[in-house]
């Protein structure tokens, strides 16, 4: 080897070390340090997609707000990596094990329902990082032991958790009705669903009397079902399933003239079931967090649909009705929006990045007004939503299409 | 006594469903010796492609037509693609993976593009409110009119096989496909209008299946498919009667079996009856032991 190509070598090693410390310095500056940093796994594509990206709009509008104010500090917030799970329960553990492993991140936004909730939590819980919790209703996510015992330690939920829809419902069932006759879909979501619920009722109304049967998702036909329940002459109709499968149901009481009103969860007020049931949804009663249909919002609500329509138009989540959105942009869309807010006022409060200054400081929120509610957390409480944020609401006829009534009391 | 007759209705309406179904399978069984195993997502993209045009303001008879030529227009392309490749090697059963194949290559392109979410089917006839006062019973109009349109569609296929020149062509086919040949008939277009046909009645049953339960999506279909083969191997595989027998069968006893035995094994019986039916009379109800030539 000559003189020559060995100064070559030496010249060419000090410039592949030179261009080692240039990429690092490169990536120091990608990685700009003054950026908050969040990340996100959710369902962007595949059949629940309609759940992801709403709730991403939701992250999305609220980080925006923060941003056009100055950020947190003068330090800007950003989605650094948004990861897609279709809300599959194993997808959704493999990205939540890559945002995991990205000690940059400040904070966790969640997967959009309960199954990919329930494979990433016990991971999450164990890191310590923050993480919004925007829709899955299993209480499980938030409460590992049961309802009212200690919540995980770094899970904070803004979306309508099970025990809580149960208590909101079967206090109005137990209210209402001496006799119920009750319809679950034979999932363990139903089975739980009706133990959760009857549990409730019999406690405000031992005496009550209840009629049971199971239906399997997607059924073509549930007339056996319901004819047995019509020899029980029950005052109501408790049905525990989707708002799809509500559609079946409400046709088949129609044909057999049951009269009664069916009483149900969420799925008794969307859209699909409104159209599928036509005329026959009308006298559905289902709990639900009511800002959007009230007559007097408070101010946070109507700044949020005015940003919403600004920012995105009347989309499907705003629904059919451009003057007004339709109620489930409190399920989808505003949980993810609230989360983010209060994330944000977390980290904002707690002047710091480090994970137990924001648990701290988001267990010391209280009275914090929201859209869909006024947030109060504490060591105790983790999830924002309460029995009182919710109301009873019926379908009813206005003129020519179907609308919404709070019940009162 | 109103208890069974609102059971036993509803459960003749659903069949007669049912019974539509195998009937869609037998006309492929006769003239390729094949089971469209796809059938499944046949009817359910007629049904999302009515329901689709029909929200988007269509009017419903012109969405619904377009509803059944798509699904026959997909039968054909199924028969193309799944079918014949496999038919040109002998005794292949190649084409009961790919009709299967078939089936979920349409169930994905429906998610893709009409959306993966439940969509509302709109009323044809009547409304579900509507009802007959049978001595005193309430039946729905909805499971009467099902019931009728389904018979009428069997009938009329049934006669179309037995009176007219296509017919009698496939009554051949069925029985000797190598001496049709040698007859002249043009097999290819024999083979392609029973496919087209089986795709345009599956869409039929997939519109009245929604009469019912009033909302589709992209996963509609396939507890139906096999209901209807149920009903079909039950009534004898390849005979109209039987698949109509079989279906007000299969129907019958889920309702009946749901609502005096338990609502959970309603769905179960019907498939408890197949094995009964195959052990003890494996060629069905009405079928023929088959002879297969050599």
């Amino acid at each position: 080897m000559s003189m020559g190509t060995r100064r070559d070598l030496f010249r060419g090693l000090a410039g592949i070390g030179a261009a080692a410390l240039l990429a690092r310095g490169g990536r120091a500056v990608a990685q700009d340090s003054s950026v908050i940093r969040l990340g996100l796994t959710t369902a962007l594509t595949g059949p629940y997609n309609e759940f992801g990206e709403g709730n991403k709009r939701g992250f999305d509008l609220a980080i925006e707000q923060w941003n056009a104010k100055g950020g947190i500090d003068g330090r800007k917030i950003e989605i650094v990596t948004a990861l897609d799970d279709q809300m599959v329960p194993d997808r959704a553990a493999q990205n939540m094990r890559r945002l995991l492993d990205d000690p940059s991140l400040t904070a966790i936004l969640g997967p959009a329902g309960s199954g990919a909730t329930m494979a990433v939590i016990d991971m999450v819980t164990a890191s310590g990082r923050p993480y919004v919790n925007a829709l899955a209703q299993a209480t499980a996510a938030t409460y590992p032991q049961t309802f009212g015992k200690a919540p995980r330690r770094n899970v904070f939920t803004f979306g309508i958790i099970s025990n809580v829809e149960a208590e909101v419902l079967g206090t109005y069932v137990a209210k209402t009705f001496k006799s119920i006759a009750v319809m679950h879909e034979s999932t363990s979501y139903g089975v739980s669903g009706r133990d959760t619920l009857l549990g409730v009722v019999k406690q405000h109304r031992p005496d009550v009397k209840i009629a049971v049967e199971a239906y399997n998702q997607r059924a073509t036909d549930v007339t056996a079902q319901l004819v047995r329940l019509q020899q029980s002459d029950a005052e109501a109709f408790l049905v525990i399933g989707l708002g799809t499968d509500l559609v079946n149901i409400r046709r088949s009481m129609a044909r057999l003239g049951l009269k009664q009103p069916l009483v149900t969860s969420a799925g008794g007020l969307s859209l699909p079931y409104f159209e599928g049931a036509g005329d026959a949804a009308v006298g559905t009663v289902a709990p639900m967090v009511g800002v959007l249909v009230e007559d007097e919002p408070r101010p946070e609500v109507t700044r949020f649909v005015e940003a919403y329509k600004a920012r995105f138009g009347t989309d499907r989540y705003w629904g059919p009705d451009p003057q007004r959105p339709q109620i489930q942009m409190s399920l989808i869309v505003i949980p993810a929006y609230d989360g983010a807010n209060l994330l944000l006022e977390g980290i904002r409060r707690a002047k710091s990045t480090e994970p137990a200054a924001i648990i701290a400081a988001l267990e010391g929120i209280r009275d914090y007004p929201g859209v869909n509610t006024i947030y109060n957390f504490s060591a105790d409480r983790h999830h924002g939503i309460g029995t009182e944020s919710l109301a009873m609401l019926r379908v009813v006829k206005k003129g020519e299409k179907l609308g919404l009534e709070v019940l009162k009391g | 006594m109103r208890f069974t007759i609102t059971l036993a209705v509803a459960g003749l309406s659903v069949g007669s469903i049912y019974a539509l179904i195998a009937v869609t399978l037998n006309l492929t069984f006769w003239t390729t010796r094949t089971v469209n195993f796809g059938q499944g997502a046949i009817l359910m993209l007629c049904t999302m492609a009515t329901a689709v045009a029909a929200r988007s303001g269509v009017p419903i008879w012109l969405a619904g037509t377009v509803g059944i030529l798509a699904s026959a227009f997909a039968m054909v392309i199924a028969e193309r693609v799944c079918v014949l490749p496999a038919s040109k090697v002998g005794g292949s059963m190649g084409w009961a993976v790919s009709t299967l194949g078939f089936g979920i290559l349409i169930q994905g392109i429906v998610s893709k593009y009409l959306g993966n979410q439940a969509v509302a089917f709109p009323d044809v006839v009547l409304d579900a409110a509507q009802f007959v006062d049978l001595f005193g019973i309430r039946i729905g109009a909805q499971y009467l009119v099902v019931f009728a349109f389904s018979l009428t569609v069997i009938a009329l296929l049934d006669l179309a096989i037995r009176y007219t020149v296509w017919g009698r062509v496939v009554q051949a086919v069925a029985q000797d496909p190598e001496l049709t040949r040698v007859f002249g008939v043009p097999m290819r277009r024999v083979v392609v209008v029973s496919f087209a046909l089986s795709g345009a009645m599956a869409g039929v049953a997939g519109i009245l299946t929604a009469q019912i339960i009033g909302t589709v999506d992209p996963a509609f279909g396939f507890s139906l498919l096999i209901s209807g083969f149920v009903a079909s191997i039950v009534g004898g595989f390849g005979r109209n009667w039987g698949a109509l027998l079989g279906g007000l069968v299969i129907g019958v006893i889920e309702q009946v079996v749901g609502g005096y035995v338990s609502t959970a094994a309603g769905h179960g019986v019907s498939l408890a009856v197949l094995m009964v039916v195959l052990a003890v009379r494996p060629q069905g109800l009405l079928g023929r032991a088959e002879a297969v030539k050599a």
